[in-house]
């Protein structure tokens, strides 16, 4: 275990919440930037997702009638504690201080945390749309859930550990695992896509069908919270991809003295991340939206079945290994 | 979920104008909806009877936005049939020109919407900028990117010189290339056909029990063009072919759209090269003989008509215009039925609505079939209601 | 995969957009753009004002002395125009018979007085 100071330090300013929330909003900044230069426009500044966030705060909080305000006021901030604690068991330079068996568990369901939230909010908010919405967000939790989280369990049945931090440190003497296992690395990336609600799985947002579903009636400081929580849920669900395939924020080789290697485990993070981030902006510009019996369709049929056959391969490259 | 009342409109995301559906929804099927129209009603028909024949073109032009050369060229066609006037060629090939140039910036920007309503924002950046181009050109003739105010009674007020002709043409090949990009584009993204096959699907004689017209119906198989089947301008002298589809779905009626935009690329260019010497326009004398005449025009939806009614004096007695969306609205309420909530915004989209021009005010009681004069009173207690599922629009 | 290599090629590419008003934006000259009166040639037929579609234009008493076709004559009144209804249809620039009322392709600027009377 670390000592107080070094753990103040890391779970506030860095890697923890300030280095978070920078790297949140420049992830906006990013995805924001790369999809409008494909779609030959020019796309916002830098300091853009700062000025939006700024502006969420300054706005009215407007409440319809007859709605719970003080739920209506936690459930954006019970989302946004889920996706920051998430973060802190994801390897960002080495090993995760806070990291134990189990942990990968525990990061997967803070993770189905701000859909829940969506669900609630679209359930609360006496609105059709909103209810439609959160019907949509939680039918699509269900579909891409079990494929999502089988592909997220390979990795750890062949590293043989359930901490992501030994997950990670398990593919620096062996290949990563988008290598060894390049079903579940393409499964990881759809459903998190499918995760955080992007095209072509934006559907609880759908904005041409139903306004903006369960987000309609945020307003102000609660929307400022959603919005912020969903942007750390991208980082936090990079993180944990890149982790988990891409080998974390370790190289194949050891590099002493240990403080160098935390500097560049950092940026060894930052680029994996990165990598991450423009295969999932690109994935969300050349798609449009699905229907949500289509996304069952395809989500039960291939994707599912495709991460069934994956853990087949897992299973049998184990024992042959155990063997060998 | 049991039956809930969906309201989509007036105010919405998905529809461009308003226009209120209330859908009853179970689950996400859609079991009925009530269609109201009347959010949009300008009065442009009784202004239109205080103005004379040059006065009343520019405020016929703004019907309508995306197609307002239909409407003042399908005017001003009418008028100078009563006035037994015969513009000289140069005219007509300006005229036609401007035409199917109108026709390719509406399709393109029916596809960038199309492409916006299922999620498709990047096909919508694209198409839109292609768009871009034939703005350009029409700014270069005309002074305007909408609202050309090219017509008058009698001709057209403004030549073509070489340079934009030559400006226009040298536009014309890298639009042709994006116009195959976007074919290819549509039918191998899986996204899109997912979203446009099977959806919204009308057979050959549900398009024509319900009177749809333009590229809606024509996707269904139809083959009926105003231009063609009854020839105006210079359709009659310009190679070109007409576009149909036999799926009668939305993705058919996206291929028509496509293949209508390169048609119009042939005509326009063929229109460049061929363009004859001469006037531009005649004297047209001030009044017009008394007399009824039916003017149709194939605007960028479908068959335009403009009824008038002239007395003799300098002004119409009555004009009446129906527009081609007003015809197919009836087609979208019955495809609507029995198809997903995420359909709504990609079927109302397909036949191109454009509700500047459709907006009515007639009071129709669909149960006796019989139409009636109303007091203002009445009108401010009534609007108009079209069931869908009850009896016939 | 034409989308995907089409936006690769994008991103690797210059925006189309025009930075407006930093970069400016190209006017055909056949632009309608603000109307310009000019006084010394016109006399006062008040075709421009019975053509206009949107009424914006309303004579003024003004006496002065014009040339007009190798003859002289006066005239009584000149034309004052409401800005801001101005559609800029051309119609006036149409029927001018002296070229006094011309449409420009200055780009008509926003203002703060309705009732501003362009002369």
């Amino acid at each position: 275990m670390i000592s107080p100071v070094l753990a103040i330090i890391y779970i506030f300013i860095i890697p923890g919440f300030f280095f978070l929330f920078a790297y949140a909003l420049f992830l906006e900044y990013l995805d924001r930037r790369i999809i409008a230069r494909m779609q030959t426009r020019v796309g916002p500044p830098l300091i853009q997702p700062v000025a939006d966030l700024i502006k969420m705060l300054g706005k009215e909080v407007i409440d319809p009638a007859g709605v719970d305000r003080a739920l209506f006021d936690a459930i954006p901030l019970v989302a946004l504690a889920a996706v920051m604690t998430a973060f802190l068991y994801v390897p960002v330079v080495g090993n995760s201080p806070f990291a134990f068996q189990g942990d990968l568990v525990l990061v997967l369901y803070l993770l189905t945390i701000p859909t829940i939230a969506l669900f609630l909010l679209g359930w609360l908010s006496r609105n059709i749309f909103s209810a439609v919405g959160g019907i949509r967000a939680v039918t699509q939790l269900f579909i891409y859930e079990v494929p999502f989280f089988l592909a997220l369990l390979t990795p750890a049945l062949m590293a043989g550990t359930w901490s992501v931090s030994e997950i990670a440190r398990w593919q620096q003497d062996n290949l990563w695992f988008a290598v060894l296992q390049p079903i579940a690395f393409v499964i990881a990336l759809v459903g998190l896509q499918a995760k955080l609600e992007r095209t072509p799985f934006d559907i609880p947002e759908a904005e041409t069908e139903i306004v903006a579903g369960p987000w309609t009636e945020l307003t102000g400081r609660r929307l400022a919270a959603m919005h912020l929580a969903f942007d750390i849920y991208l980082v936090a669900g990079s993180a944990l991809v890149a982790a988990l395939f891409l080998g974390g924020p370790l190289t194949p080789w050891t590099i002493t003295p240990v403080w160098l290697g935390w500097i560049a485990g950092f940026f060894i993070f930052i680029g994996k991340t990165l990598v991450i981030l423009l295969i999932l902006s690109a994935f969300k510009a050349a798609t449009g939206r699905i229907r949500i019996d289509q996304l069952n369709r395809i989500g039960w049929k291939y994707l599912a079945g495709a991460s069934i056959v994956q853990l087949a391969i897992v299973l049998v490259m184990n024992s042959v290994r155990v063997n060998v | 979920m049991p039956e809930v009342v969906i309201p989509i409109g007036p105010q919405h995301p998905a529809l461009k104008e308003p226009v209120n559906f209330r859908v009853i929804a179970d689950g996400e099927k859609i079991v009925r909806l009530d269609l109201d129209l009347s959010y949009n009603h300008r009065g442009i028909e009784k202004a239109a009877e205080q103005r004379n024949f040059i006065r009343v073109l520019p405020l016929l032009e703004r019907v309508c936005g995306i197609c307002s050369h239909s409407h003042a060229t399908a005017f001003a066609k009418g008028i100078e049939e009563l006035m037994g006037l015969r513009i000289p060629p140069r005219a007509q090939y300006i005229r036609t020109i401007i035409a199917e140039l109108e026709r390719m910036h509406s399709h393109l920007l029916w596809l960038g919407v199309a492409a916006h309503e299922i999620g498709f924002n990047t096909l919508f950046m694209w198409t839109w900028r292609d768009r871009e181009e034939v703005q350009d050109t029409l700014e270069e003739m005309s002074g305007n990117r909408v609202h050309y105010g090219m017509n008058e009674v009698g001709g057209v007020r403004r030549d073509l010189s070489a340079s934009q002709v030559k400006a226009a043409l040298g536009r014309l090949p890298s639009l042709q290339e994006r116009i195959g990009k976007y074919v290819d584009m549509v039918n191998n993204q899986r996204t899109m056909l997912v979203r446009f096959r099977g959806i919204g699907t009308l057979s050959k004689e549900e398009a024509l029990e319900f009177g749809t017209v333009g590229p809606t119906a024509r996707a269904s198989g139809v083959d009926y063009d105003t231009r063609r089947d009854d020839p105006y301008l210079v359709y009659d002298e310009v190679p070109w072919d007409v576009v149909t589809a036999s799926d009668g779905d939305v993705f058919g009626r996206t291929e028509v759209r496509i293949g209508e935009i390169a048609e119009s690329i042939r005509i326009v260019r063929h229109c460049l090269e061929n363009l004859p010497e001469g006037p531009i326009r005649v004297n047209a004398p001030k009044t017009a003989p008394k007399g009824e005449v039916l003017s149709r025009y194939e605007a960028p939806r479908g068959e335009l008509v403009h009824f008038i009614r002239t007395n003799g004096t300098d002004r119409v007695e009555r004009v009446d215009i129906r527009t081609p969306t007003l015809a197919n609205w009836t087609s979208v309420a019955h495809e609507l039925v029995g198809q997903n909530l995420a359909d709504i915004p990609v079927i109302v989209a397909a036949i191109d609505p454009c509700l500047s021009c459709t907006s009515r005010l007639t009071v129709i009681n669909s149960r006796d079939k019989k139409e009636c004069q109303v007091s203002f009173e009445e009108l401010r207690r009534k609007k108009k209601t079209t069931w869908a599922g009850g009896g016939p629009a | 995969m034409s989308v995907l290599g089409e936006m690769v090629r994008n991103l690797l590419s210059k925006p189309v957009t025009i930075l407006y008003p930093v970069q400016k934006v190209p006017v055909p000259e056949a632009f309608r753009g603000r109307v310009r009166i000019t006084a010394e040639r016109c006399i006062g037929c008040s075709m421009c004002s019975l053509v206009c579609p949107s009424h914006a234009i309303t004579m003024i008493p003004d006496e002065c002395e014009v040339e007009f076709r190798g003859k002289k004559l006066t005239r009584k009144k000149r034309p004052g125009m409401k800005l801001f209804k101005c559609i800029r249809c051309g119609l006036c620039e149409r029927h001018c018979p002296a070229d006094a009322i011309q449409l420009t392709i200055e780009i008509p600027l926003p203002g703060t007085d309705r009732e501003a009377v362009v002369t």
